[in-house]
Formats: structure tokens, C-alpha cells, sequence
């Protein structure tokens, strides 16, 4: 019995693993097109028909580039860095429920998972900027550890509603209770909170325009200046698989998970899939259109308004509860 | 100067991000406008008017050599000196004869000095510009090469050998009289643009203002 569940589980972990590093790699493909037809641009066209093989080109040039090292670098963090960053990501994968019943792993505090991970994520962040012994990796690093507990705070906050209306922290059953709500998502009732998470999952993932950890006109690219070749791809692929793990929080949580208007027969993650697109090209459309905030007004976005927002959140989330009870 | 200030966005605009979700309305509706990318390789980019690209010596299709006199006003005028001429004189007074010229085209800004100070319309600089190499020894032009650049101008057939004008030729606002017997050539239809002079006729219909003049006689 034990042993046919581990094969499942394997064969599942692999399977997920595969896909959503393809996921990833198309994600950068998705992102040049969106971002390029927004600037007026084309975006990738040349590998293959339409661009469709650049992601592969890409992997392939950054797997077989010379892997630099700079000499004053403290090397055993500088190795683990990056693996910390992916491994934490790739490991908030496991708690989320893609239909019914496809879930790795099915843990009742899922969410408070998924929020440790992506933390410990920016330990991998930090490590870089430290153990790269180098001014601009150092205060990216620096911006991406306060950047993300600022907003760490704002996002827990802001799913607290969503949890008050559940009463459970587990995935499956948030999608499930969902489902049996007035208005099949929660997104329309917990509005604020909905608002909320959508701007701390931009600053939560360093994406524009909260992307001050690798900016670019300032930092080089921040935290990963240093890293080359096959380390920086596993900074690359940690990012984008945070975009995704977020993109699947706010969808679980505020967009009614795998369900949708109808079922689609044989695809029973077909809405989920769907809706992590439609919040994906939300990333991409943001980056394209707003330019980067500056360093102190993004700490006071997220501790002088976004927090008591979500405080206030819970507040009337508390008292519609007690009203309609 | 017109100062236009910002209108002050009121609360409720504030509230709902009413200009970011401007911005993010012309950012979609951008997605679906057609790209203004050029796809060079493919799909050439016709040059403008006057554009200053390789350089070529006309060709004399009476001598089959260059019309050049060896006047050398283009080797003086020539702001980075990348042009150089030999020539020598059979009898004391008599016609110059060119020996070599030749250009260092890597060296050379596309100033357009030379074409317009030349009375004899033998040096210009034609329309292509695609002649990057990677060895120096075939951007040093020398007569030769320069025949055969305007040869192969020519050969592309978008203009005749006998109307394709260089705004260089005959600067804007120069007068036609000034100019040497050589260049006071029939300019292209498409080419009387705006406050060009293109002979006597042009400039009076161009500016209607001969009553001063009248007033004095």
C-alpha cells in the first residue's frame, strides 16, 4: 500500500515539477510578446515559427554559459543562494490544489505554507546580496528583505479575511467554501482585501513596480549582478515560479479556484489554468505600463496604507460576519 | 511658451486609481495596434531624400573615367581629411590629371561637404548603406572602387544618372546663379519641397513678393 502511494507520488511530483518549469520558460515567452506589442514592438519571432523556441534557445545559452564566480565572493553561500531561492519556491508547489484532486500534499495550514516558503525565499535573496561581496547585490538584497516583510505583513493581513469567511486554512477547502458562497468567488466581498493582496503579490514577487531589489537603472540587477550562466537561471526560475505560486493564491483565494461558469469535461484544472493566465498577463500588462516607485514610498504604500487597510479588512469582515449571523 | 498644469485629481479619483487605469487602458489597447518594428534584414527601410550613404564618383559616360578636375577643394574642405588626390600636369598651365583618389571611408562622417563643394558634380554620396565589412581593406575606396559604386547605384535603377540630386549639390537658399555651369541641373519633380530654389520660375511662385521691389524702381 505505502509503496504504490510513493510511486504516485513520485510520478506526480515529477510531473508537476515538469510542467510548471515549462510553464516558466513560457511565461518568459508570453511576457516579451505582451510586454512588446504594448511597446509597439514585436517581441521574439526569430527561433521558430512565431519566436515559439526562443524560451528553449534561452535555456540552452544560459545552461552552457561560463558560470563566474567573482573571487572575493564567500563561495558556499554564494552556491547555496540560489538553490535556497528555487528549492523554497518550487516547495510551495506542493500545497496547491490545481482540481479536486490533484494536491501533493494536503496540509491544513496550506496558506501559512505557502507564506513561510515564500519568505524563506528571500532568505535566498539576502544570501546572494551578502555572499556576492559586491555594493549593488548587497543593497539589493537589503531592499528585498525589507521590501518583502513590509509586505509579508500586508498580504497575510489581507488573507485573513478570506480565512474569517472559510474558517480554515486549508486550499482545497477555501476553493470549496467558495464555491458555496452567495457570490461563488471572494473576490467581490472581500473587495479590499482582493486589493490588497494584488499589490503586495507585485511587491511580494519584485515585480514592477515594486521591482526596487533588481533595479536596474540604479542596481545593475540588484541581488543577482554576480551570478551567471546556470546560478542566475535559478534566480530567473525561482522569480517566475513565485509569479505562478501567487498568481495560484489569489486565484484559490479570491477567484473561486478550479471552478468556473461551466465544467470542461477532461480538464478539470481548466479555470484554474486559466485564471493564473489572466493574473499572469496581469503582471505583464503592470510591468508595462507603470514606471518603478521610489524607496520610501514603497515602505509607506505598504505600512501607512495598505496594513490598515487590511486591518480595516478584517474589521468588517468581523462585523458583516457577526451582522449576518 | 503654454504651461498646462495638471488638473488636481479629486478624492473619489484617487480612490479607484483612475489614472492608472488610464495608463493601463492605452497600454491594451496599444497590444492590439500594429508594431512600428522595421524588420531590417527582411524588410529594407527606403532612405530619404538626401540621405548620405556610401561614396561614389560619377562616371563620365563620355571618358568612362570620373569627371573630377582635381581642383581639390573637397580634399580641403573635408573636416576628418579621409579624402586624398594625386594628380599631375603634363605641360606648365594645362588641365589637371587626376592619378588616384581615394577616400577612407572609415574614416569619413558623412558631412556631405565634398559633394557640395565639388563644381563638377564628380564626387556624392549615394543612397546605399549597407557596405559593412570585416576587414578595412574593402571600405578604403579608392577611384576604382568609387566608379563602380556609383556603377552599382546606378544599376539598382531607382534613379536616373542624369536628374539624382543631393540636397548637397545645390544647398537650400543657394541661388542658382552662383552655382558652376555643371550643377545647374533639372531637379527631380519630388525634390521642390518647401523653400527650396529650383531656378528663377520656383522662386517666384514660391514667394509672392516682388511689390518691394517694385516700390524701389
Amino acid at each position: 500500500m505505502a509503496e504504490i502511494n510513493f510511486t504516485k507520488l513520485l510520478v506526480h511530483l515529477v510531473v508537476l515539477v515538469d510542467v510548471v518549469l515549462l510553464h516558466v520558460a513560457y511565461a518568459t515567452y508570453f511576457e516579451r510578446k505582451v510586454i512588446g506589442h504594448m511597446q509597439m514592438r514585436m517581441g521574439p519571432t526569430r527561433v521558430g515559427p512565431m519566436g515559439l523556441l526562443q524560451p528553449i534557445a534561452d535555456g540552452i545559452k544560459l545552461f552552457f554559459k561560463e558560470d563566474i564566480i567573482p573571487a572575493a565572493a564567500d563561495r558556499p553561500l554564494f552556491y547555496a543562494a540560489p538553490i535556497i531561492c528555487l528549492v523554497a519556491m518550487l516547495s510551495c508547489l506542493a500545497v496547491l490544489p490545481f482540481d479536486p484532486n490533484h494536491v501533493l500534499a494536503d496540509l491544513n495550514i496550506g496558506l501559512i505554507f505557502i507564506f513561510a516558503m515564500s519568505s524563506l525565499a528571500s532568505y535566498g535573496v539576502v544570501l546572494a546580496g551578502w555572499a556576492s561581496n559586491s555594493k549593488y547585490s548587497f543593497l539589493g538584497g537589503m531592499r528585498s528583505m525589507s521590501q518583502v516583510i513590509s509586505y509579508e505583513i500586508a498580504m497575510g493581513l489581507s488573507l485573513v479575511g478570506v480565512m474569517m469567511m472559510t474558517g480554515s486554512l486549508n486550499l482545497g477547502q477555501i476553493v470549496a467554501a467558495q464555491a458555496a458562497s452567495p457570490f461563488g468567488i471572494y473576490a467581490i466581498p472581500q473587495f479590499i482585501g482582493f486589493f490588497v493582496f494584488v499589490v503586495s503579490m507585485l511587491a511580494e514577487t519584485n515585480r514592477v513596480p515594486f521591482d526596487l531589489p533588481e533595479a536596474e537603472t540604479e542596481l545593475v540587477a540588484g541581488y543577482c549582478t554576480e551570478y551567471s550562466g546556470i546560478r542566475f537561471s535559478l534566480f530567473f526560475m525561482a522569480e517566475y515560479i513565485g509569479m505562478i505560486v501567487m498568481a495560484s493564491i489569489g486565484t484559490i483565494c479570491f477567484l473561486g479556484g478550479w471552478n468556473g461558469p461551466f465544467t470542461v469535461p477532461y480538464v478539470p484544472f481548466f479555470w484554474f489554468l486559466l485564471k493564473i493566465y489572466a493574473i499572469m498577463f496581469f503582471f505583464f500588462w503592470v510591468r508595462a505600463t507603470l514606471p518603478r516607485y521610489r524607496y520610501d514610498q514603497l515602505m509607506d504604500l505598504g505600512w501607512k496604507f495598505l496594513i490598515p487597510l487590511a486591518l480595516a479588512n478584517i474589521l468588517l469582515t468581523g462585523l458583516m460576519k457577526t451582522v449576518l449571523e | 511658451m503654454i504651461v498646462k498644469h495638471k488638473k488636481k485629481r479629486n478624492l473619489l479619483e484617487t480612490i479607484f486609481l483612475v489614472e492608472i487605469l488610464k495608463g493601463m487602458g492605452l497600454t491594451l489597447r496599444r497590444m492590439f495596434s500594429k508594431p512600428v518594428t522595421c524588420q531590417y534584414p527582411t524588410e529594407k527601410r527606403q532612405p530619404s531624400l538626401g540621405f548620405r550613404g556610401k561614396h561614389a564618383l560619377v562616371r563620365n559616360p563620355h571618358t568612362q573615367g570620373s569627371k573630377c578636375v582635381a581642383c581639390l577643394r573637397c580634399v580641403t574642405i573635408c573636416p576628418s581629411q579621409c579624402i586624398s588626390i594625386r594628380f599631375h600636369q603634363d605641360e606648365e598651365n594645362g588641365p589637371r590629371l587626376l592619378d588616384s583618389y581615394e577616400i577612407e571611408a572609415l574614416r569619413c562622417i558623412y558631412c556631405g561637404y565634398c559633394a557640395e563643394v565639388c563644381p563638377v558634380n564628380a564626387i556624392l554620396l549615394t543612397e546605399s548603406y549597407e557596405y559593412s565589412s570585416y576587414d578595412r581593406q574593402s571600405i578604403f575606396f579608392d577611384q576604382e572602387k568609387l566608379l563602380a559604386n556609383w556603377d552599382e547605384f546606378m544599376d539598382q535603377g531607382n534613379h536616373n544618372p542624369h536628374t539624382y540630386v543631393n540636397p548637397f549639390w545645390r544647398p537650400r537658399g543657394c541661388d542658382i546663379k552662383g552655382l558652376a555651369a555643371p550643377r545647374r541641373k533639372a531637379v527631380p519633380e519630388e525634390w521642390t519641397r518647401e523653400g527650396q530654389i529650383v531656378g528663377r520660375k520656383h522662386k517666384a511662385a514660391a514667394s509672392p513678393a516682388p511689390p518691394e521691389q517694385g516700390a524701389k524702381q
